[in-house]
């Protein structure tokens, strides 16, 4: 029996070494010239989400969702290894105080995340993808596997957004606020690669997955949840762009 | 003359913005109301450049770029300056002057990284540019005061410019309209973040200090970035009898 996180770990970098040899990022990027003009039929009022939902269809909310099914298990993952874990294990892995209470900042931090995309998605009328079961295996037992786990869920989380990021194009709102909540998993992505030991810039440009490769490593640690994918997503296809109007 | 060193003008005039917007917008706090892109629009509606743009609607990142070309600009000229600091201080400093990050790596040799990523930033951005029939801009003249004498300077002055370029990214990626433009430019903005993460790091702060990243109107990112640029093109969201407008010195 592999420890999931040995197994998760193993698949990201995995699936980033296939997705790096295949695609060759930007290279092919040129050639669509500057694509179909965004007919901005005017930003919506902000403050006012009764206009905004106007503008904002299902396609949005399930990228919402999905962003807010991540957000659960990272959520989840902090929470409950936090009060199982003791400061003294970090201690006793050679790490000071400073280690444990950022720590105790990136649980916040997706705390936050969860608690503003389930309100974003109720503003806008949807129904927000709740808490499921997970099994992190091994990580809540040391400060090790636990950190270890906690970089893979990071990684993970950046290349999600970086990858679903562009089925919002249709919504500045929503496509900004989604990077404001991206460039946080990258900074968490960055401290915990140090922590482990590595370099938290391995590239010049991060890596976007597609939904069905997140699911793939998330699927890892879920015992039941509901995964909601952005709905544009066709999975033969990782390339399409917005296939709406 | 300068009665300051540089790097605190700048990281002053970072700080004061952030709070000045986030007092201004009540930025994602607690309210599910204000999402980012709003406050963005929020921000630009309010530069006096983008006054033309008011119809009733706050004007938005589109109003403000006329095309992917002059986003990528935009984001090249962040990257040359950038890439410059990096190129022109690691010239000047070795690994002794800055010595080692609490958890005992190089962070000489960590910003050597930086400083590549920085270079294939401006060289895949001006390639794309090109390739796409625009004009990249090329690198312009800076002037990063102390920050090329002074490590502690240095290292504040990286911090600074990492936070900005995340925040500028952010702003600007919504004006983007083609979905593998917007993908790449992600790509770039996860690694400004990770580089913004260490170099808080390394100057003692926070990595991470709020749940969410503060979106800059390109406004407010050029205005930040202005000091250091002593003359040169600024991008493409100037005018072009704006070009020369930097201050003589």
């Amino acid at each position: 029996m592999r420890h999931a996180q040995e197994h998760t770990i193993e698949m990201v970098n995995e699936v980033r070494q296939r997705l790096a040899s295949r695609r060759g990022l930007l290279k092919g990027s040129a050639a669509l010239t500057g694509g179909a003009a965004l007919a901005l039929a005017g930003i919506p009022a902000l403050r006012d989400f009764e206009a905004a939902a106007q503008d904002v269809g299902d396609d949005e909310i399930s990228v919402l969702n999905y962003a807010l099914t991540l957000e659960h298990l990272e959520n989840a993952f902090y929470r409950d290894g936090l009060a199982s874990l003791t400061e003294q294990a970090f201690l006793d892995a050679g790490f000071d105080t400073t280690v444990v209470d950022y720590i105790a900042e990136i649980g916040a931090n997706e705390a936050t995340h969860v608690e503003t995309l389930t309100a974003v998605i109720n503003d806008l009328g949807g129904e927000p993808v709740e808490e499921g079961t997970y099994d992190f295996g091994d990580a809540f037992t040391d400060a090790e596997p636990f950190l270890a786990t906690a970089q893979a869920l990071e990684n993970t989380g950046v290349s999600a957004y970086t990858g679903a990021a562009q089925y919002l194009i249709d919504s500045d709102e929503l496509l900004t606020a989604a990077l404001t909540i991206h460039g946080v998993e990258a900074r968490h992505a960055a401290y915990l690669n140090l922590l482990n030991g590595e370099n938290p810039f391995p590239m010049s440009f991060d890596e976007p997955l597609n939904p069905a490769e997140v699911v793939d490593i998330a699927g890892g640690f879920i015992v039941d949840a509901e995964v909601v994918t952005p709905e544009a997503f066709e999975p033969e296809e990782d390339e399409e762009g917005t296939p709406e109007s | 003359m300068r009665t300051r060193p540089l790097h605190e003008h700048v990281l002053e005039t970072v700080f004061e913005e952030r709070r000045r917007l986030a007092s201004r917008r009540g930025f994602l706090t607690g309210s599910a109301k204000v999402v980012g892109g709003g406050a963005l629009a929020l921000g630009l509606a309010a530069a006096p450049r983008l006054a033309a743009a008011q119809d009733g609607t706050p004007a938005a990142a589109e109003d403000f770029f006329e095309d992917d070309i002059a986003v990528l600009n935009y984001a090249l000229t962040l990257e040359h300056l950038e890439a410059t600091f990096y190129r022109q201080g690691l010239e000047e400093f070795d690994e002794a002057d800055f010595g080692q990050d609490p958890l005992g790596n190089s962070i000489f040799d960590f910003l050597v990284d930086i400083r590549d990523h920085e270079a294939d930033h401006v060289e895949t951005l001006t390639s794309v540019i090109n390739d796409l029939g625009g004009e990249p801009v090329e690198e312009a003249e800076y002037d990063f005061g102390d920050a090329l004498t002074d490590p502690a300077a240095f290292l504040a002055t990286a911090q600074a410019l990492e936070n900005t370029g995340v925040s500028a990214y952010d702003g600007a990626a919504a004006a983007i309209s083609d979905p593998e433009l917007l993908t790449a430019a992600g790509t770039i903005a996860a690694v400004e973040a990770r580089h913004a993460s260490y170099l808080n790091f390394v100057n003692g702060t926070l990595p991470f200090p709020a749940a969410f990243e503060t979106p800059l109107s390109p406004e407010e990112v050029l205005e930040i970035a202005s000091p250091f640029i002593v003359s040169g093109e600024v991008g493409e969201p100037m005018d072009e009898d704006d070009e020369e407008a930097t201050p003589d010195s």
